[in-house]
């Protein structure tokens, strides 16, 4: 978003349309669930630096920014911030000032060390009235400090006169905050009635069903002419019950015959409700914001019709804009009559308001707690003018600040962790000499690494790589069971190829069909009065055994009747991927030349530095999750291919770099792939840790063998990244088997009643761009993206260009959107799924009647640890910084504080990390790395983060 | 035996529900798969139970009798509790739903806040369930109607931390003791009237009038259908017991079991029958418009209720029975997958083999297009039924209001009288 001057606006006229589109920006983004995608929270907010960011948006969303003060002081007790980190935060917090009534570094420093629980509003008025806190000295005061206080009187007196002295000196006043611009806060505010009540459940109601993609029988009539047209036919005839809503079918009737557009609607309640010219804008934005999921979803329907479950009705966020303050209106109407009488208007609700004063008490009684506890000398308060500097220096850090302060010293201690690690995890590792016998690809999400970590230990031989899951190749895909195309490929790109997939031996489905519509038909039926009657007779008993068996024995269950339903998919394809037709194709393009195909193949193999190293066999892995019961499923899958499963893409990359055309191109351009080498497509179901191999019957009987053993080898490091997976569910036993663990994962993909399948990218912090054998052999916990890079082969850094475009904004989205739906669950995320409802087939509500819930579920997120995400690249800082000036977008992110970079330098092992404007260096706070032999030492029986360690089975040596 | 076995069914919840409502009282850690265990042995112990009895009324065992409709036994039974073909059956479903419930939420709860409450709740509705299935007197039945309406409508409020649940909460409370009204006059009449049973036509009229208002809340029949959807608030598993399967069947079921007390009035049979009626029409009109799952679902469960209810009122006791437990398993099963919805779409999309039709079922398209727009409006707005009764709730508290300032008035009058004036003004103190 540039900056906006959305005031300047206000007094143009026809100016309405630009303030709306200026607001959607602020807006949820999130698609329909089926279609979910990660994405930065906060991206409206990106021009501006990190802190400032979040800090402002809570304000406007009233949303938290950081983690309560009691969750950072717990890490500390964890030791996962320590005095360092205070002290280096603190330091740049302030001037150094040594005499604490000054403020400055030493009072936040003290100030940042001291958990302290002060009450606040009546809880604090119940403290000063009907406690002896002000006669008694505070509970936290330790002995030393108490017997020096009393050494100079007696305990009552010298607390009543500190008090009496913080009393009696006036406190810094902020400017006073604005009234709001929104008529409902002022109504609310000076009444006590909320108008969102009475127009809330109604414009859900509305809406949800204007928007329904087919869970009600019965569609709203009239929905193609346009949401305001639908609501003006639903409403103009009707004749409405609640009191508020008396006057609409006059209202609606003298909108039609004025021939109102919505703008104009807009316009006309703005002005009804008395909004002042210049307030236009802020008030447009606090009714958008109020239900801002269903907004949300309205606006992302009209800009992205495609992503609608079933067809999107031709929504428009004006529409319902105009809608939303026709009933505003009428409710503002209604409060102003009910409390002032006949002939007020919604203005003259600011009569009613009180005028109050601004309450300091709380910043006094802090004053006074912290007065007892710091090494203050509490005499010398006596003296008015100090005293005010003493309040002075209190107000200087308040809650905010300190919260911002504690957050950034948790993440300078995650960083030094891992930056400390990589650095001594250096001397012990060096580049692999021969071309290893398999070669494995995955993607770089960071659920990956442990399975790249165990097979690395389980086979040493064995390489693996990391590259973004959609494998280049940017299609829209459509599977032989798939009804519509779907993009593959990350939502910045608009993909121009469509791939389908054909049958190859065309099997008759036939049964499998009928069943599944019959279970279709009967759920609906069900739902009806005389099939419902039949079905609950006959079906109902019929239903108690599968009922008794998906609770008791969801796995078991689930196997026997995928034995009993026979094969999911009889027919077998293959992908309709190579195109070669003359030039002048209109529309997208069914599959690729050649020469395309080369060209992916190519910048795979240039970037992962595989090009010349190739070995026998090259393994392609995609990845997605299955699971049941979730509206959240698709939330689990490959952010590379836009939240889409990677299967098919790694199966479309294998074809492509076996295609004996794509390989003589190559060839010719110096980038030859070795006739024995073979490349298989394969997919990991992250949710149960299954595998899948694509076109096995293609591989030729060389490679056979190889493929046979890399299967086994791969199944066993699935096992065991499965195990390593349990240790962070609750309800695994401490010491699974991989196995058992194996069984415990397939068990929380299909049992209806668990509600975390799978964390997902939950605990995700790092990114590492460069060649594999530097990180291999570094226990990182699942929560690092690794991305190969090889920068010997890329002097002018176009690769390493590309690569930052692709995976930095995916990271990071992915990275952000945990951190907010962590830090505020309710604000940002979308809370527990326990009462989630879903409304339309396009998202979830709370209970029966809710605002479209956003973000992530708390059960998804409640293990994550929310730090920025510290991208670790391999490159010296001036190439960097010199991308970093070519490339705004990526600019913007790094210097704004979205992402933590560091440049680590590809020849040695210096470091440095981006501050505010440039590169500084780092350096190690310790050289120690502690060292295990397997995987499995550093986590069995443990259940919280885990720092990095070196396991020596995994080195590269 | 058989009062062994009754008292089993019915002690075991009871005894569990001390047990965790101590634990929660004295703020002890308790261990979530502990009170799984406790909560699932509980109601595994009243199911075997009730099992066992159902299989010795099958073979005959004397000790319950097992036609349909004794529900009044009049003597000094101390525990007026009775297996017999109606209350067994019923007893079992309840049972094992409760159980599944249980098993359901063990991993469905894991780690959240309330685990023991939201057990603690549904152990206390099993158990007033499971009372009023055994009851064998009306004033038994009252208490566990009573446990189980408070219990479900606690776990309606279980996230009181919104507004939302709390409101719809409070809202169903009201229309619970609103109903009660009714329970409460047939149990007084019935024990001071009638001691012996109704004698007259008049008798079963009044204790038929009264069963049918309390039925009626509880069952949200018309004209309390409002609530239902409202009730949905609560987390998955809780919806699924109380408002698919179990809570909305005990209404049905009360007027099935006190039958032979109403039976000689025509009259409330047909009134059984109208408003049983009325509500699976209205019910079904207003479920097709719902474009929320669970919203379409409960009112997919009222059409069922309301039909039951019909079928009480003709006296087709067994066929309602039958409705009532096939209604209550396949409910509850599909509240508790209410979730899939997302995916069930993809699936039956797959079998279609194109995009899914947005709407399929066009019964509506018989109604004349003006009607139809009513008719849809009528649907979405749930008949405007919460507006009716919000508005009858204000003018309640308008009329308690102007009394107030009435009496506001007549007392500043009388206080307000200068000492010198013999008489008060005319509109003095207003």
């Amino acid at each position: 978003m540039t900056p906006f001057d959305a005031t300047s606006l206000d007094h143009q006229p026809g100016a309405t349309t630009e303030l709306i589109d200026h607001v959607a920006r602020l807006l949820p983004q999130q698609a329909p669930l089926h279609a979910f995608v990660h994405h930065n929270t906060l991206h409206a907010f990106e021009h501006l630096p990190f802190t400032v960011a979040v800090e402002t948006a809570g304000r406007q969303f009233g949303a938290e920014p950081y983690l309560p003060e009691a969750a950072y002081h717990r890490l500390r007790a964890d030791g996962r911030i320590t005095p360092a980190d205070l002290a280096a935060v603190a330091t740049g917090s302030g001037a150094p000032g040594a005499d604490l009534r000054h403020g400055g570094a030493d009072y936040v420093l003290r100030r940042l060390a001291l958990d302290l629980d002060l009450p606040a509003g009546p809880a604090l008025s119940w403290t000063l009235h009907e406690t002896d806190a002000l006669t008694r000295l505070h509970p936290q005061v330790d002995a030393v400090r108490r017997r020096h206080l009393l050494a100079s009187g007696a305990e009552r007196d010298l607390l009543t006169d500190l008090w009496a002295r913080l009393r009696a000196v006036p406190v810094p006043t902020d400017p006073p905050t604005p009234r709001p611009a929104r008529p409902r806060d002022r109504i609310l505010e000076a009444t006590g009635h909320d108008p969102d009540r009475l127009t809330h459940p109604l414009l859900i109601r509305f809406t949800a069903a204007y928007l329904d993609q087919g869970i009600a029988h019965w569609a709203m009539p009239g929905r193609d002419a346009g949401m305001l047209a639908a609501f003006h036919n639903l409403y103009g005839a009707s004749r409405p019950v609640e009191p508020f809503l008396r006057d609409l079918p006059a209202l609606v009737i003298d909108h039609t015959t004025a021939g109102r557009q919505a703008v104009d609607v807009v316009e006309w309640a703005l002005d009804a409700l008395g909004v002042l010219p210049g307030q236009r804008a802020a008030v447009i934005e606090a009714t958008l914001l109020s239900l801002r999921g269903w907004a949300g979803m309205v606006h992302h329907l009209h800009r992205r019709p495609d992503r609608a479950p079933v067809s999107a009705p031709p929504a428009r966020l004006t529409d319902y804009l105009a809608i939303q303050l026709t009933l505003d209106t009428l409710a503002a109407r209604h409060i102003t009559r009910q409390t002032l009488g006949p002939g007020a208007t919604p203005a003259d609700t600011d009569l009613l308001l009180a005028h109050h004063d601004r309450d300091d008490l709380g910043l006094r009684y802090e004053a006074f707690v912290l007065a007892q506890l710091m090494p203050v000398d509490v005499t010398a308060l006596a003296d008015p003018g100090v005293a005010a500097r003493w309040l002075r220096t209190v107000a200087g850090c308040p809650e905010l600040t300190r919260r911002r302060l504690l957050h950034l010293a948790y993440e300078r201690r995650h960083a030094v962790t891992v930056l400390d690690a990589l650095s001594a995890h250096q001397p012990d590792v060096g580049p692999p000499r021969a071309p290893a016998p398999a070669q494995v690809v995955f993607c770089i999400d960071e659920r990956e690494e442990s399975v790249r970590r165990h097979l690395e230990e389980l086979s040493p031989a064995v390489e693996t790589f990391g590259y973004a899951g959609f494998f280049g190749v940017p299609m829209t895909y459509q599977g032989l069971d798939d009804v519509r195309p779907r993009p593959l490929c990350p939502v910045v790109i608009q993909p121009r190829h469509i791939v389908r997939e054909v049958a190859d031996v065309q099997a008759s489905d036939w049964w499998a069909r009928r069943r599944a519509m019959g279970s279709w038909r009967f759920d609906v039926g069900s739902r009806t009065l005389a099939r419902g009657a039949a079905a609950s007779l006959v079906g109902g008993p019929l239903h108690l055994a599968p009922l008794l068996g998906r609770t008791l024995f969801p796995r078991a269950y689930h196997r026997w009747e995928r034995r009993a339903t026979g094969r999911q998919r009889p027919t077998t394809g293959r992908l309709a991927l190579e195109f070669d037709h003359d030039e002048g194709w209109v529309g997208p393009q069914p599959g690729f030349t050649v020469a395309e195909m080369a060209d992916i193949v190519a910048a795979f193999l240039r970037t992962t530095g595989l090009a010349g190293r190739l070995g026998p066999l090259v393994v392609v892995i995609g990845h997605g999750s299955a699971s049941s019961n979730n509206p959240h499923e698709a939330a689990h899958d490959c952010g590379a291919t836009g939240g889409g499963r990677g299967g098919p893409n790694a199966r479309a990359f294998a074809a492509m770099a076996n295609h004996p055309q794509v390989r003589r191109e190559l060839a010719a351009r110096g980038l030859p792939i070795p006739a024995t080498t073979w490349f298989l497509g394969g997919y990991h179901n992250t949710c149960d840790d299954g595998l899948a191999y694509y076109d096995e019957e293609l591989v030729p009987a060389a490679s056979r063998e190889a493929v046979a053993r890399v299967r086994t080898d791969l199944a066993a490091a699935c096992a065991h990244s499965a195990q390593e997976r349990c240790r962070r569910f609750a309800d695994t036993p401490d010491h699974p088997t991989p196995e058992a663990a194996l069984r415990h994962v397939e068990r929380h993909t299909v049992d209806l009643g668990q509600p975390r399948p799978e964390y997902g990218h939950a605990t995700n912090a790092v990114a590492v761009v460069g060649r594999r054998w530097r990180t291999r052999g570094l226990f990182l916990d699942r929560r690092a993206f690794l991305i190969s890079y090889d920068p010997t082969t890329d002097a002018d850094g176009t690769v390493l260009t590309g690569l930052l475009m692709a995976v930095g904004p995916v990271c990071a989205g992915i990275n952000l959107e945990y951190y907010f739906s962590h830090v505020d669950p309710t604000g940002y995320g979308c809370g527990t799924k326990l009462p989630h409802n879903i409304s339309g087939l396009l998202g979830v509500m709370d209970g029966q009647a809710s605002d479209l819930r956003t973000g992530l579920p708390w059960q998804m997120v409640e293990i994550h640890e929310p730090v920025r995400l510290l991208l670790v690249c391999e490159a010296e800082p001036r190439q960097l910084a010199s991308i970093l000036d070519a490339q705004p977008d990526l600019r913007r992110l790094v210097v704004n504080g979205w992402i933590r970079l560091v440049a680590w330098s590809p020849t040695d092992n210096r470091m440095c990390q981006w501050r505010d404007d440039g590169f500084v260096a780092y350096r190690p706070e310790s050289t120690r790395l502690d060292r295990v032999t397997r995987s499995a030492d550093a986590y069995v029986g443990r259940r919280d983060p885990i720092n990095p360690v070196q396991v020596i089975a995994g080195v590269a040596r | 035996m058989t009062a062994l076995l009754l008292t089993t069914a019915v002690a075991a919840p009871l005894i569990s529900l001390v047990a965790l409502a101590a634990a929660a009282w004295l703020h002890r850690r308790v261990g979530e798969s502990l009170v799984t265990a406790v909560v699932v042995g509980t109601f595994g112990v009243s199911c075997a139970a009730v099992a066992v009895l159902g299989a010795r009324l099958a073979t005959g065992t004397p000790g319950g009798g097992p036609d349909i409709g004794r529900w009044w036994p009049v003597g000094s039974d101390p525990l007026p509790l009775v297996a017999d073909g109606a209350s067994a059956p019923f007893a079992l479903t309840v049972g094992t739903l409760v159980l599944l419930v249980a098993l359901f939420s063990r991993r469905y709860l894991h780690r959240d806040p309330g685990y023991l409450r939201f057990h603690l709740l549904l152990t206390g509705f099993g158990l007033g369930a499971l009372v009023v299935a055994l009851a064998g007197s009306l004033a038994l039945a009252v208490v566990g109607w009573e446990i189980a309406g408070t219990t479900s409508v606690l776990l309606i409020g279980y996230f009181s931390e919104r507004r939302g649940p709390v409101e719809s909460a409070l809202h169903v409370f009201t229309v619970y003791r609103v109903a009660d009204l009714g329970l409460l006059t047939a149990v007084v009449y019935w024990h001071h009237v009638t001691p012996d049973g109704p004698r007259s036509v008049t008798d079963a009229t009044v204790l038929g009038a009264a069963l049918l208002w309390a039925a009626m809340g509880k069952g949200a029949l018309l004209p309390w259908c409002g609530w239902l959807p409202r009730a949905m608030e609560g987390p998955t598993p809780s919806s699924a017991i109380c408002y698919g399967a179990v809570s909305v069947s005990l209404a049905p079921y009360l007027l099935l079991r006190s039958s032979p007390a109403w039976a000689e009035s025509a009259a409330v049979g047909w009134a059984i029958v109208a408003v049983g009626a009325a509500t699976a029409v209205h019910a079904t009109v207003v479920g097709r418009a719902q474009t929320d799952v669970k919203s379409a679902l409960a009112y997919a469960s009222l059409t069922q209720i309301a039909l039951v209810t019909c079928e009480v009122g003709l006296g087709w006791h067994r066929l309602a029975l039958a409705h009532l437990i096939g209604h209550a398993i396949l409910r509850g099963a599909q509240l508790l997958r209410a979730p899939s919805r997302l995916h069930d779409h993809q699936v039956h999309e797959r079998a279609l083999g194109r995009p899914a039709p947005p709407a399929r079922n066009r019964a509506h398209r018989l109604l004349p297009a003006r009607t139809q727009l009513w008719a849809y409006r009528y649907a979405l707005h749930r008949g405007d039924l919460d507006a009716r009764w919000e508005r009858l709730l204000d003018h309640a508290g308008a009329g308690l209001r102007s009394l107030d300032r009435l009496d506001e008035r007549w007392r500043r009058l009388l206080v307000s009288r200068p000492a010198g004036l013999a008489r008060p003004v005319r509109g003095a103190g207003r």
